[in-house]
């Protein structure tokens, strides 16, 4: 897949709004296909672009290409780094916010993102017959699969969320073991 | 899912690849869902329609664009104006009628299908960006004007341009709003 190297007519920025309405119109559609939200989450988490893109990826496998093109990252000698680089480099990209990263569990395998901004939520509400949504479980999915493709298998979940009435939106994320192997997980 | 009143005040500029990535999921969801390419056709282009009626009083709010006169410079606002700020793209305008209602944009870099190497088997029909011609005819009709928006040709069939045909329904008395420049 060749990338158009004309940079003159084409900025590779654009508006957050086209993006959250878009990402509003998933999430509406998945809500229309599953009956419960459980199943939307999962969906949300595992989101998968098979159709388009060879077998086995998802949003997150393919995005981490770009971005360590892009961003002219090194590699991360340690968890913390990687925390650094996820809030300070790879959200501002992707979602121009900046997260702070906190709560590191004394083992250093555990930490916060706290969002106090959360674009895709713009001029969301959670209707009341789905309190148990997961509205942005997409992005715990994208960090999962990115991490993996450099060899990193971590959770990633939402533990507060302004949607639900928190105050803040905080995505806990736990480092589980290093991936030796080089070739991506296949999906089943 | 309904909207606050209020307005946050930062404006985001972000990158467009988690957006890119994520229209494919919306679209591949779709093609779960329906079996005919005209009805996921018809689908994005409705889902389109709704995100157009929305996103126009953004575009309102930030671009401070005036009244226009005549329909070649609201295509022109819509090649040069909307389609950067939301796509980062400007598409090339032509006029194709001599009354001046219909009109093309050309897309000669179209980064919605920047990681789609072909149209899947079976889905020869699909009009991957339909949503595009959903959102630009939403958008239209909450400025009060009627419009056909259709994909004339797509890159992603073969043809070698991608281009949005919009036909605008109703006759603007052009000579009634002409202004000398």
């Amino acid at each position: 897949m060749s990338r158009q190297a004309n940079r003159g007519t084409e900025s590779k920025k654009m508006s957050s709004e086209l993006f959250t309405l878009t990402y509003g119109a998933l999430v509406t559609q998945l809500c229309k296909d599953y009956e419960n939200d459980e199943d939307v989450n999962k969906q949300l988490d595992k989101i998968l672009f098979s159709h388009f893109l060879p077998r086995g990826y998802n949003i997150g496998v393919r995005l981490i290409e770009d971005f360590l093109a892009r961003s002219n990252v090194g590699r991360c000698h340690d968890f913390r780094e990687t925390a650094d680089v996820i809030a300070k480099v790879a959200f501002k990209m992707y979602l121009g916010i900046t997260p702070s990263v906190t709560n590191w569990s004394p083992a250093g395998d555990e930490f916060s993102l706290i969002l106090e901004n959360n674009p895709l939520v713009d001029f969301v509400e959670l209707p009341d017959n789905h309190s148990s949504l997961i509205y942005s479980n997409l992005l715990c999915g994208v960090l999962r699969g990115a991490l993996e493709m450099v060899q990193m298998a971590v959770e990633a979940k939402f533990v507060q969320d302004t949607l639900k009435g928190d105050g803040v939106t905080e995505i806990r994320m736990r480092f589980i073991r290093r991936i030796e192997d080089n070739l991506p997980a296949g999906e089943e | 899912m309904s909207r606050p009143a209020h307005r946050r005040p930062e404006y985001h500029k972000i990158n467009k690849d988690l957006f890119v990535l994520t229209y494919g999921a919306l679209v591949a969801q779709l093609c779960k869902d329906y079996e005919k390419d005209e009805d996921v056709n018809k689908y994005l282009d409705k889902m389109g329609y709704g995100i157009g009626t929305r996103l126009v009083e953004d575009f309102l709010a930030r671009s401070c664009v005036r009244r226009c006169h005549s329909y070649s410079e609201i295509t022109d606002i819509i090649a040069q104006v909307a389609f950067k700020m939301y796509l980062g793209i400007t598409p090339s305008v032509t006029c194709n009628n001599s009354s001046r209602t219909e009109f093309s944009l050309i897309l000669d870099k179209n980064p919605l299908v920047e990681f789609v190497e072909e149209l899947p088997a079976g889905r020869s029909s699909l009009s991957y960006c339909n949503l595009l011609c959903g959102i630009i005819r939403g958008a239209l009709e909450m400025v009060h004007l009627a419009a056909d928006v259709t994909f004339l040709q797509d890159r992603l069939k073969g043809d070698r341009v991608t281009e949005i045909g919009i036909t605008f329904l109703r006759k603007l008395d052009e000579k009634k709003y002409r202004r000398k420049k």
